[in-house]
């Protein structure tokens, strides 16, 4: 992958700088199931990002003292590998992926029925093989695969998807130069059951109504994203 | 068990099932007045009663169930036993060894760490401790012989209608073996023939919806049985 410059217009003709059309989303493709260790698992490649999500338990919680009488603990890992980026990315921990890994918690815990299993842990990895804009939505979509892979009870499955502003046009699903060098960004994942968010982010400066407009087209997206993650499940274990 | 799947609709997480007010089993929620499914399976949807039979998952507790268990720990008056669930079960000294005063090594010594044993649940309490029990019919240690773990939701299919799959493998490969509903299996016998009963539940727990399973489980072992 090579390192693009800022280019000099987004839009050209009515379309996008790879040839989509402002509310076009790029190829996603879901695979679940994909690994043997872990009690869940989920392949995503959507456009150039390729994720990796694995889930375990409910299981007993290390360290004890996280254990909660009431409900099951959640936790969530995002993890870059170092090769998923231009330059290679420190390996570890730091203050984006341990933001991200938050709310990937945050996102996935209205709909994982967590009252079930008290005393117990559930947790999520994500790993991401490689970026190209919108891994926060890729990994929670993962995610949410991996959990329902691994049978453990939840309300809904929770898609994710962006949208933001580039020259001044509010598009879906932003790919690296657009999310490098446009003006705004709007990762949201929704339950699409009930239309509830459950996260919203931003990222520059939207006009209300620009923003309205970039929440509906992101909505939309999620309900596509949650057709993929339907076929994905059915697929793996030969639903109708 | 095959046959009944056929037919079953596959549902998914958040799916609508029904809007009338019947009991609620397994795997299933309300909300709103609305029944929607909570897990990846098969619906099971009767006059007065829902659930979906799931298709993936951990091995959720049920008393009476006959679990294989290894013992992880010594407790101060019985031991931890591993259960392959979200929960660990507890087995109580008395329920084992017959003496009036427990001690450690009397426990270490009646079932050390790493035992594997034959064992059911006896009660699971509202705090989800789960209490086994070894007074049951059958319950023993299980020493020697090959464990195997595949997944709790294939052992129905294992077992087949009225046990058809599982007396079959017993008969023709001639090697005792026990199943636990938490997903192990034990197995002892001749080693060659013990080799050929494992490959072919790794096959089952492959192919659970394939129509004609236990004929073809049946070729399997015996060409594999021919080659020795």
């Amino acid at each position: 992958m090579k390192k693009i410059g800022q280019p000099k217009k987004f839009i050209i003709k009515g379309k996008r700088l790879d040839g989509r059309k402002p509310d076009e989303m790029r190829e996603v493709k879901i695979k679940a199931g994909v690994l043997e260790r872990p009690d869940g698992s989920a392949y995503l490649e959507w456009g150039g990002n390729k994720v990796l999500a694995a889930c375990y338990g409910p299981r007993e919680v290390h360290p004890r003292h996280l254990s909660m009488s009431h409900k099951a603990l959640l936790r969530c890992t995002y993890n870059m590998a170092p090769f998923s980026v231009n330059d290679r990315k420190r390996p570890g921990p730091d203050r984006r992926s341990t933001e991200i890994s938050k709310v990937t918690r945050q996102a996935l815990e209205p709909v994982v029925l967590t009252n079930l299993f008290p005393k117990t842990a559930i947790d999520v990895f994500i790993e991401i093989l490689q970026a190209n804009a919108g891994t926060r939505c890729t990994g929670i979509t993962a995610a949410s695969v991996a959990i329902a892979d691994a049978g453990i009870p939840m309300k809904d499955l929770i898609p994710a998807c962006a949208a933001g502003k580039v020259g001044g046009e509010i598009v879906l699903d932003m790919f690296d130069v657009e999310d490098n060098y446009g003006e705004a960004d709007l990762p949201i994942s929704i339950m699409p059951k009930t239309g509830d968010v459950s996260l919203l982010q931003m990222d520059g400066n939207f006009t209300e109504e620009e923003f309205k407009k970039a929440l509906n087209l992101a909505i939309n997206g999620c309900k596509e994203i949650h057709k993929v993650q339907v076929n994905a499940l059915k697929e793996k274990y030969g639903g109708n | 068990m095959m046959s009944e799947n056929i037919g079953r609709k596959f549902v998914l997480p958040g799916e609508f099932i029904s809007e009338e007010s019947i009991n609620l089993g397994e795997g299933v929620y309300k909300e709103e007045k609305k029944i929607y499914a909570s897990v990846m399976g098969l619906l099971d949807l009767k006059r007065n009663f829902v659930r979906v039979i799931p298709i993936t998952g951990k091995y959720v507790p049920h008393v009476n169930d006959y679990v294989i268990g290894i013992v992880n720990d010594t407790l101060f008056t019985g031991w931890e036993v591993n259960i392959n669930a979200a929960y660990n079960g507890i087995l109580n000294g008395r329920d084992y060894i017959n003496t009036f005063d427990i001690s450690q090594e009397k426990l270490v010594k009646a079932l050390p760490p790493g035992s594997v044993i034959l064992s059911s649940v006896r009660e699971i309490s509202p705090t989800k401790k789960i209490y086994m029990s070894m007074a049951d019919r059958g319950a023993r240690v299980l020493k020697g012989g090959r464990l195997l773990t595949i997944n709790p939701t294939k052992i129905p299919r294992l077992i087949g209608k009225k046990s058809s799959m599982l007396s079959m493998i017993k008969r023709e490969v001639k090697c005792t073996i026990i199943v636990g509903q938490n997903g192990r299996i034990w197995l002892d016998g001749k080693s060659e023939l013990v080799s050929i009963a494992v490959k072919a539940i790794e096959i089952i727990e492959k192919n659970t919806q394939m129509p004609g399973l236990t004929d073809y489980i049946k070729k399997i072992i015996i060409e594999q049985r021919e080659k020795l």
